[in-house]
């Protein structure tokens, strides 16, 4: 079964009079415990695309599906405890809470959940562990390089334990040491923790650690 | 509550920005409740007026005395019930030092006191009061203060002119009156009374009236009797002016019904300044944000979730403000009956300080301003799609 399904999807944004076709008609399915490169030249709709299967944007027809929900008949707040539940987002920019300490951002998900503050500390450490940063806990983001920065957003991504990871340019920001890293982090977390990963990129070396990689034109996915 | 740390490191990390906008509300605040308590005691003095009592004064000013044969005139016009000369006597142990001003009047003794239930006093009291020329009736209030009892003797010096005789009078406290709060709840514990008599012989002979109370049998005829009494002194050489009692004290303090118009307006002002200030405050916290909002909604924070954490924010900025705002008026309210010149009128005003019903109307208040500034910015979170909150990376 798919982890991701998108039916024939279109995304047409409309500014003033002007529509804007994003995507045109995409099909795309990604069994599960996939890692797939979307790659693509900027403008082709990766991001657009990567939105739609996170929920965080809708589609102007087709269908999306993820983990087996239909997210065109979610409502929103339906929708946010969906994404809350099942995906974990990768930002190029890391988007960390400036005022939190690392274990407060990883922990943030959780406040969703009904756990306890001790349950919701253990759950986030467990998360800094498995990234390796669990000795920069108490660290605010000001405080870290960027790859440690990313890496906090990774743990942030799978504490709640999302089925699906998508990741929008995880690397953008990175040199290419730390840029490894966080490509051999997303590897472990697909191998070993069976996470479905979509991964929109522009680095061809990023590309290459994903198992199928998927390009995408002027809002069409080319063949295979 | 689990949310709470996230607000409050936003308010920490902006810490100028909201202790300015705390300071703004507090402000607002403590002009609320202190012009507030400041209305609600002159509400009070006022509401101890008797319908029954009118005041006749002299038409051009309170400066200017009557006659004193206008006494039997007053009380032969139908309707009149009771006749009392008065007048504000302003003595002080140190004249011109208005740090030991209190409020002391000379009094036609029988008919005034016959008129004033409120000056509570047993049938000795009173009897020991009438038969003692230089005797005096003290308010608790100021007995305490001056650590004045029964039998002491002091000495007064008046500031106005006719009423200064060149040496000091010499009063016999003869008994300290205790008004019954439960029925006059606004009764002044700070008074002084002394024989009119005294008065009019110390200045030999030379006073008039100040002011003539007046008791109607039907407070429903008041406007007939204070009609009556003007007209029959009209063209003389002393006319009168005669009104309410709570109209002539409404005059007398500021002109009661205009400062309460113009203390509430200042009010106004003050919170609708406030309002812009704090909505100021709250839409450059949004809008800063913006990416952070977006970010949050991505982790699975619903749009009401996020609209609430931003009210959250107004609400703890209200409840800081309120809470200062509060602790200010308060304080101030404390310590305003012992400054001098102001002092001493307020601690002739019963019961003068912050009610609890205002303080919370107060915390109410900030709370509320706090809340609608951060309606606006609150729900544009609520409604800011996800891709363009991100947009602004």
């Amino acid at each position: 079964m798919a982890m991701v399904e998108v039916i024939q999807v279109r995304k047409v944004y409309k500014r003033d009079t002007l529509a804007i076709t994003v995507l045109d008609g995409i099909d795309l399915q990604v069994p599960e415990g996939e890692f797939v490169a979307l790659m693509g030249p900027s403008g082709s709709g990766k991001t657009t695309l990567l939105n739609l299967v996170a929920g965080i944007d809708r589609a102007t027809s087709g269908a999306v599906r993820v983990a087996g929900q239909d997210l065109s008949t979610l409502s929103e707040g339906a929708l946010a405890r969906w994404r809350s539940h099942n995906i974990g987002f990768i930002f190029q920019f890391y988007n960390l809470i400036p005022v939190l300490t690392a274990l407060e951002n990883v922990e943030l998900p959780l406040l969703l959940e009904r756990l306890s503050k001790k349950q919701r500390r253990e759950r986030a450490l467990t998360a800094l562990k498995i990234v390796g940063l669990s000795d920069r806990a108490q660290h605010y983001p000001r405080q870290l390089s960027g790859g440690q920065e990313q890496r906090v957003a990774i743990a942030r991504a799978i504490v709640s334990d999302p089925k699906v990871l998508v990741a929008d340019e995880p690397t953008g920001d990175l040199d290419a040491k730390s840029a490894e890293e966080i490509l051999t982090l997303m590897d472990t977390l697909n191998r070993e923790f069976k996470k479905t990963i979509l991964m929109v990129t522009h680095d061809p070396r990023a590309a290459e650690r994903a198992h199928v990689q998927r390009h995408l034109e002027k809002g069409v996915l080319k063949a295979d | 509550m689990r949310f709470l740390p996230l607000v409050l490191r936003h308010l920490r990390k902006s810490w100028i920005r909201s202790v300015s906008t705390i300071l703004a509300l507090a402000l607002c605040i403590f002009l609320f409740c202190t012009l507030q308590t400041f209305l609600l005691a002159l509400n009070r003095n006022l509401a101890t007026s008797n319908a029954s009592r009118l005041v006749t004064r002299h038409a051009v000013s309170l400066v200017f005395n009557l006659p004193m044969s206008y006494r039997d005139r007053i009380a032969a016009i139908p309707g009149v019930k009771n006749v009392a000369m008065a007048n504000w006597f302003g003595g002080s142990r140190k004249p011109g030092d208005f740090s030991e001003f209190f409020p002391n009047f000379a009094i036609e003794a029988e008919p005034y006191l016959d008129m004033y239930p409120e000056i509570g006093l047993t049938p000795e009291e009173r009897q020991a009061f009438l038969q003692e020329p230089r005797g005096c009736i003290l308010g608790p209030e100021t007995a305490a203060r001056f650590g004045w009892k029964v039998g002491d003797t002091f000495q007064l010096e008046s500031f106005i002119p006719p009423y200064r005789v060149g040496r000091p009078f010499e009063f016999v406290v003869t008994a300290i009156y205790h008004p019954d709060m439960n029925r006059f709840p606004g009764a002044d514990n700070t008074l002084m009374f002394f024989h009119h008599k005294y008065l009019y012989e110390t200045t030999n002979r030379r006073v008039g009236v100040g002011t003539y109370v007046t008791e109607v049998g039907n407070p429903d005829q008041a406007g007939t009797v204070s009609k009556a009494i003007d007209t029959l002194f009209a063209n003389s050489d002393a006319e009168t002016h005669t009104e309410t009692e709570e109209a002539f004290r409404a005059s007398f303090i500021a002109l009661a019904g205009n400062l309460a118009l113009l203390l509430n307006t200042v009010g106004l002002a003050v919170t609708f300044t406030i309002l812009l200030v704090t909505a100021n405050t709250m839409s450059m916290a949004v809008r800063e944000r913006r990416n952070e909002m977006g970010v949050l909604k991505t982790l699975g924070f619903s749009s009401g979730r996020v609209m609430g954490l931003v009210l959250s924010e107004a609400g703890m900025l209200g409840l800081f403000g309120g809470a200062l705002g509060i602790l200010l008026s308060l304080m101030l309210i404390r310590v305003l009956p012992h400054m001098p010149l102001i002092g001493p009128m307020l601690r002739g005003t019963p019961g003068f300080g912050l009610p609890p019903s205002l303080a919370a109307g107060g915390f109410a208040l900030a709370l509320g301003i706090a809340l609608a500034a951060g309606l606006i910015p609150a729900l544009l979170a609520y409604r800011a799609r996800i891709t363009d909150l991100l947009r602004q990376i």
